[in-house]
């Protein structure tokens, strides 16, 4: 039996991250994801993932955009931005964070121009469509090139295909920087393990498609012209998303495994911590968010629609879930302390719930703004009309 | 639009200009000691380390208030702090002290995380915060494996205990140790060997706090009961249960109640 140690007097310790960082994790993550996904049919030339590839390449780049606002956030002093360029190059190598914010800046205009190239055939005949200043800004992000030979066409995949794959190990490490950020902590026994970078990337891969799978039906129904929901795509999407399950089951039993049975010191205030979030890391995290889902883009369900769209919000809320309960979760667990932390986030000003819907909103409004630019629609319409799906 | 928002936005476009106009001012490091300020160089001869006697602490807290005083600690945030507790079953008690501060450590776990370059270690030994350039992203608080790191309400950057380097650096001791009414608290050079410090770590069996975490702590613990590093094993902290009895309004972080 342990000695019993009755704490009279201490201090309850600062702990630094709130609610914001599991945010910025979800969509950094999911950003990754949906980059991904559009590479399947960009760089990998997967057929059945044309239709939307363009789609989620513009949601790999919303998300991006809005993502780094919880971080601006999450500062004391956000109008010390430029101290970040300024200074503290000695640390590049070892301070993830660093490494973050270039990552954070690269992704973005990446994506961004890769759109442009794969666009640029609607935006020309946008542009011979138009007069005046419409014609200009066509003009302009067609980027100049405003010839539609199978010459051109053929630089356009050419473009593409380099953008895209220097885009999957950029995607690669803008999620997988945050997991070092978690992982390089070792003062931290939740979060100290190699296995956190790709532990973050392969749960990111289960939100970005969920997120997929809840705006490509909405976005189909309601903004195309053929107004009909592609259930194959959404079908094929479950069943990716199942697999992308089973890598992260497999890489979450490993971390687990590790940390807790195999593990030395730590392993105690871990089984402590799992203890006492046992129902909901079990029944919610890990039955409803991720083996339900699972069995439900291996079998045949993956047709029905209804089911799958809800399953698309159940595991994002789920991934969203398993963000905050490893972020904060990791904060609660005692360092110097005795007792576990408890947070519980405030409603308005920085930090707080309120900031957090506030992304929410700005990051819709952004995929209203980048869908209403881009053409998507048409490129979906062309494919589907190519395909004869159109009246499936 | 709040007055953090607004200085954002001032301070970034501010910021920018400079930045833009000024090729002097990417720094690899920062201001200070790219200048050799001596503030921010430290007394490269010495190295600073604290013997903690526990067998001389009274548990008095003159330590704790010396230090909010000498350094203008904002109410309810410590730099140094002295936990109080109780170790084993009645009637086999024990009542325990221990003093805690910034462990000065060797190979911080603070430091190479840091992205603005303003947490980093004096030429002397002592971990230090640029408070003019920490932009407030928390990483370091995280990383310390002590919680020695705090969010200073008041001026909205990193705080911790420097072993009073402004006192250190004029030949004087930290306010602590000046005040310490035990005499538990001793400092120096450990770079003299005739120094105090030197001469207890060659005397006394020492130990420092969580020395599995690899950040060589140098602050040194004579007669550290391993016990009270323990602390999953220790009740909830009580002076958090009983703000909650008296209705205090609850921090953002707070212990978790009921966990006895
Ligand atoms: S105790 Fe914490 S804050 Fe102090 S030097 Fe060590 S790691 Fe840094
Ligand atoms: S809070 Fe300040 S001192 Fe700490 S890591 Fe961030 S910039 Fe550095
Ligand atoms: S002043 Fe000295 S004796 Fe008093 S609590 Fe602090 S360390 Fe202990």
């Amino acid at each position: 039996m342990d000695t019993l140690i009755t704490t009279l007097s201490a201090i309850t310790p600062d702990r630094i991250w709130g609610i914001d960082i599991p945010n910025y994790f979800w969509f950094t993550g999911s950003s990754a994801a949906a980059f991904i996904i559009s590479s399947f049919a960009h760089v990998f030339g997967m057929e059945k993932y044309k239709p939307i590839a363009g789609f989620s390449l513009l949601m790999a780049l919303v998300l991006l955009i809005a993502a780094p606002l919880n971080l601006i956030d999450d500062l004391s002093q956000p109008g010390r931005l430029a101290n970040f360029f300024l200074y503290g190059w000695e640390n590049f190598p070892t301070s993830p964070m660093k490494w973050g914010v270039l990552l954070l800046m690269a992704y973005p205009i990446l994506i961004f121009f890769e759109a442009l190239v794969l666009y640029r055939p609607y935006f020309v005949k946008k542009m011979n469509f138009n007069k005046g200043i419409k014609r200009k800004i066509y003009s302009l992000l067609s980027l100049g090139r405003t010839q539609l030979n199978s010459e051109e066409t053929a630089k356009d995949h050419r473009y593409g295909f380099i953008l895209g794959s220097i885009g999957i190990p950029l995607a690669l490490c803008v999620h997988g920087y945050t997991g070092y950020i978690l992982g390089a902590v070792h003062g931290n026994y939740l979060w100290s393990t190699p296995l956190m970078p790709i532990l973050f990337l392969a749960s990111a891969m289960v939100s970005g498609t969920g997120l997929l799978i809840i705006l490509i039906p909405i976005f189909q129904k309601f903004f195309t012209t053929q107004r009909r929901v592609d259930k194959s795509i959404i079908a094929e999407l479950a069943k990716l998303l199942a697999w992308f399950i089973v890598i992260d089951l497999t890489i979450r039993a490993l971390w687990l495994s590790f940390a807790i049975p195999f593990g030395n010191e730590p392993k105690n205030y871990l089984l402590e911590f799992f203890t006492m979030h046992f129902n909901i890391t079990v029944y919610i995290e890990y039955i409803l968010c991720l083996i339900i889902p699972m069995i439900i883009g291996f079998s045949k369900l993956r047709h029905n629609l209804p089911l799958v769209f809800i399953t698309g919000i159940v595991v994002a809320m789920g991934v969203w879930l398993f963000r905050w309960s490893t972020v904060i979760g990791g904060q609660t667990i005692p360092r110097s302390m005795p007792g576990f932390l408890e947070y519980s986030p405030h409603m308005i000003g920085q930090g707080s719930i309120t900031a957090i819907i506030a992304n929410w909103l700005f990051f819709i409004a952004l995929v209203c703004l980048v869908t209403s630019l881009f053409p998507w629609d048409e490129e979906m319409e062309e494919h589907y009309n190519e395909k004869g799906l159109n009246h499936e | 639009m709040d007055e953090s928002k607004r200085n954002f936005i001032k301070g970034g476009l501010a910021s920018l200009f400079v930045a833009s106009t000024s090729a002097n001012a990417f720094s690899l490091k920062n201001p200070g000691r790219d200048k050799k300020d001596s503030r921010y160089i430290g007394d490269k001869t010495k190295h600073y380390a604290m013997v903690i006697d526990l067998r001389q602490c009274i548990g008095c807290q003159s330590c704790t208030s010396a230090c909010m005083v000498e350094n203008n600690v904002p109410q309810n945030q410590n730099r140094t702090s002295v936990t109080e507790m109780e170790l084993g079953e009645f009637p086999d008690v024990r009542k325990a002290f221990l003093p805690q501060l910034c462990n000065h450590c060797d190979d911080p776990a603070c430091v190479p995380v840091c992205p603005t370059g303003a947490t980093f270690k004096r030429e002397d030994g002592i971990v230090v915060v640029d408070s003019e350039i920490c932009w407030g992203c928390g990483y370091c608080a995280n990383a310390c494996p002590y919680d020695k790191r705090f969010m200073n309400k008041e001026t909205k950057v990193m705080d911790k205990c420097t072993f009073c380097a402004h006192r250190v650096d004029e030949g004087l001791l930290p306010a602590c140790v000046e005040t310490c009414v035990g005499g538990a608290r001793i400092f120096g050079d450990l770079n003299d060997k005739t120094s105090e410090v030197s001469k207890l770590l060659s005397n006394y069996p020492t130990t420092v706090l969580k020395s599995e975490q690899g950040t060589k702590p140098q602050v040194f613990y004579i007669g550290l009961d391993g016990r009270m590093e323990e602390v999953l094993n220790a009740t909830a902290n009580l002076d958090d249960i009983m703000r909650k009895e008296i209705g205090i309004k609850e921090h953002e972080w707070a212990t978790m109640k009921g966990e006895e």
